[in-house]
């Protein structure tokens, strides 16, 4: 294991080298650009083995991932905001044909108003894409994720694409010490990938065909329960990972001072790291603050919820999204999970359009959520950081 | 935890200045991040990087508003940018100037090293890039790095990015700036600089994204756009208007890319050179000569 000073796009960048990923479209988008630059250096430099094809646009991208994976070979490919909206109509293609791209969505506001500063609002809205979708909270963890986004995606019982979604600027941009493990032991762990199908010019055949309404819904079912028991494949892969590298990430969700906690905020991505410098700061003064962290949005882990938010008080829910003309999508999520628990639930919105996410804000979160469990009066959504009168 | 801000401008180098620092620290065996605060971005515009240190892991990421050490890689930033926020008595300042310490004011005394890292840089890089010269100055100032570390930093970094030449000369630079750095206390004189900011409300802030000129002196950029940010003193040319010799095509207004140059009635055109960053793309564009780059900071 080499100890590097990487970025969070650089990780990504090195995870994909040790993952030899074969075929990478790319499209340059901010700030997704970085993780494109370094795999390029590679492959020019010799150091990686992989056809780099760039494309007029993202929609081409998400096609060329479809035929490359379809092909048989390891794909990659990452994107951000606009690229990813672009991509919408072609993202459908690779889950219902079972087609284990791995790709990275560099988390950025969709325009407009236009920005490139970090928002969820990018890749919430492809959660019923049948993509898996999950988010990560430091550049070790985006590197470990890719590695094991291959792992998930092409194990036999899932075979479904992964969107690995990162906080961009904040994480994207930001350098931190980060072990890249050696090619031998990624080796190990991600061995060849062995497609269960691959298109064949020797043995022609023809995937995505239209499908008539007598076979579509099994599809779609099929497609339900796969999502499902994806889950059990994330924890043992997360497992595994553990064992072989000493790191593991919590599998589809992780949790930081839960065991007396009497209150907690579900936080995904960077809002994470912040949340648990306040929570050490809580428990300093004797609450019993906690912290879970919401890792996976599909496959949601509905039953890992309900079983650690048993027993709290009062939990809050913190989105970098917003689902316009209330609550923001984490929160609906979460609603839906802990429904019939006669737990009170408030929603958190903050970090829109890379506002800041600051000390205080998540002191003022953790203030609410803690009034809340004490039976106080408080408001169901929240923003954090706004100025004007909430009404 | 240890919190240092960077402020430059735009093409200085101070995201590389706080990852090299970071990188040090972690050589050295701490825990460090780095990253940017990416704003308006354009050459000459002033410019943040954050770098934090820890003997354990960091579990913060959002920018740092009360650092413990600025470093301050462009001493005019000091008239357009209230670069010392929340900088305590207790904290420290380097910064690039030709001053000593006690000549500098910052509008508050505290422990402060000096350097004259433009000089150093032409000196050693053979072009303004202080980035590395600070981190000599950094090391000199604190026992947060060392130099032999900052010099190994610079090598990782810059080395696989420009080349062992480019690692070299920059390395040379810090241990130049190293040599040369002076530290005592500075004044607290001035006012500090305070940037007028519109920050609206929700209820205040006008429907939909488009700012129509009378909102904002004719540049129609958006909310957070270039108004709010002075070039200012940065410049080292000032174009000056031969109005004689216009012919009123209005190509310099159309061209400026900070949207200073201001159009009246008749097509004429004058400037705030708040926001002239002396480019010369206006004197380039304009097809009678009427518009003269001359140097230094004036006004007409
Ligand atoms: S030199 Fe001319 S073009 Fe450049 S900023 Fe100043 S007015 Fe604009
Ligand atoms: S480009 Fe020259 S001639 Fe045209 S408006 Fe500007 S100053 Fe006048």
């Amino acid at each position: 294991m080499v100890m590097k000073v990487l970025s969070a796009d650089h990780a990504v960048a090195w995870a994909v080298r040790r993952a030899k990923a074969e075929v990478i479209p790319a499209f340059p988008i901010t700030p997704q650009t970085l993780i494109m630059e370094l795999l390029a250096e590679f492959i020019a430099d010799g150091e990686m083995d992989a056809d780099l094809i760039t494309a007029e646009s993202e929609h081409s991208v998400m096609s060329i991932a479809v035929g490359a994976s379809a092909g048989g070979v390891r794909t990659f490919t990452a994107t951000a905001s606009q690229g990813l909206a672009l991509m919408h109509e072609m993202l459908y293609a690779a889950p219902q044909n079972r087609l284990p791209v791995v790709m990275v969505n560099v988390n950025r506001s969709l325009g407009a108003a236009a920005g490139i500063w970090v928002e969820h609002n990018d890749s919430m809205p492809e959660r019923e894409s049948g993509w898996l979708q999950v988010y990560v909270e430091d550049g070790q963890e985006a590197l470990d994720m890719v590695l094991q986004a291959y792992r998930i995606a092409e194990d036999e019982r899932v075979l479904l694409p992964i969107m690995v979604c990162l906080d961009g600027f904040i994480l994207s941009h930001t350098v931190e010490r980060v072990e890249v493990p050696e090619q031998e032991d990624v080796d190990a762990f991600l061995p060849r990938f062995k497609p269960a199908f691959a298109l064949d010019p020797e043995d022609p055949s023809t995937i995505n065909a239209i499908v008539p309404p007598e076979y579509a819904m099994e599809m779609r079912y099929q497609l339900d329960r796969t999502v499902e028991r994806s889950k059990m494949v994330i924890k043992e892969v997360d497992e595994e990972f553990k064992e072989r590298f000493g790191r593991g990430h919590g599998g589809l969700i992780d949790t930081y001072k839960m065991d007396d906690a009497d209150h907690a905020l579900i936080c995904l991505g960077t809002a994470t790291s912040t949340a648990r410098a306040i929570v050490d700061e809580l428990r300093s003064q004797g609450r019993k603050a906690g912290l879970i962290k919401l890792r996976f949005m599909r496959p949601f882990p509905h039953e890992e919820l309900r079983e650690v938010c048993s027993g709290l008080r009062a939990v809050g829910v913190f989105d970098r999204s917003i689902g316009f003309n209330r609550y923001g999508p984490v929160f609906t999520e979460v609603s839906s999970s802990l429904s019939g628990q006669g737990l009170k639930v408030t929603d958190h919105i903050g970090g829109l359009g890379g506002r800041d996410i600051t000390l205080r804000d998540m002191r003022d979160i953790y203030a609410i959520i803690g009034s809340d469990a004490e039976g106080k009066e408080v408001k169901r959504v929240n923003w954090h950081g706004l100025r004007g009168v909430q009404t | 935890m240890y919190e240092v801000r960077f402020h430059g401008r735009g093409g200085q180098g101070a995201v590389m200045a706080a990852q090299t620092l970071a990188e040090a620290a972690i050589l050295l065996g701490h825990h460090a991040q780095a990253f940017p605060y990416f704003g308006a971005e354009r050459r000459g515009a002033p410019v943040r990087a954050f770098a934090r240190i820890d003997d354990k892991r960091i579990s913060i990421k959002s920018q740092i508003y009360e650092p413990d050490m600025v470093v301050i890689l462009d001493e005019s930033l000091l008239e357009i940018d209230p670069v010392v926020d929340g900088l305590t008595e207790e904290g420290m300042a380097v910064v690039n100037t030709t001053k000593s310490p006690d000549e500098l004011d910052l509008g508050i005394s505290v422990r402060c090293a000096t350097v004259d890292a433009s000089s150093i840089a032409m000196e050693a890089i053979k072009a303004p890039a202080v980035n590395t010269a600070m981190l000599g100055a950094v090391a000199r100032m604190s026992d947060l790095v060392t130099l032999e570390t900052v010099k190994r930093a610079i090598e990782d970094r810059f080395g696989e990015k420009l080349g062992p030449r480019a690692a070299e000369a920059n390395i040379l630079a810090a241990e130049l700036a190293f040599e040369k750095t002076r530290t005592g206390i500075c004044k607290a004189d001035r006012t500090i600089f305070q940037k007028k900011v519109w920050l609206p409300t929700w209820e205040e802030l006008p429907t939909g994204t488009t700012v129509y000129p009378e909102h904002i002196d004719g540049v129609a950029v958006g909310p957070g756009g270039s108004m709010q940010n002075l070039t200012g003193t940065w410049r080292n040319a000032t174009p000056r208007y031969l109005k004689d010799k216009c012919i009123r095509c209005l190509r310099c207004w159309f061209c400026c890319p900070e949207g200073c140059i201001k159009r009246s009635e008749d097509d004429h055109v004058s400037w705030d050179y708040r926001y002239c960053k002396g480019c010369g793309i206006c004197s380039n564009v304009c097809p009678v000569n009427a518009i003269e780059m001359t140097r230094g900071v004036t006004e007409w």
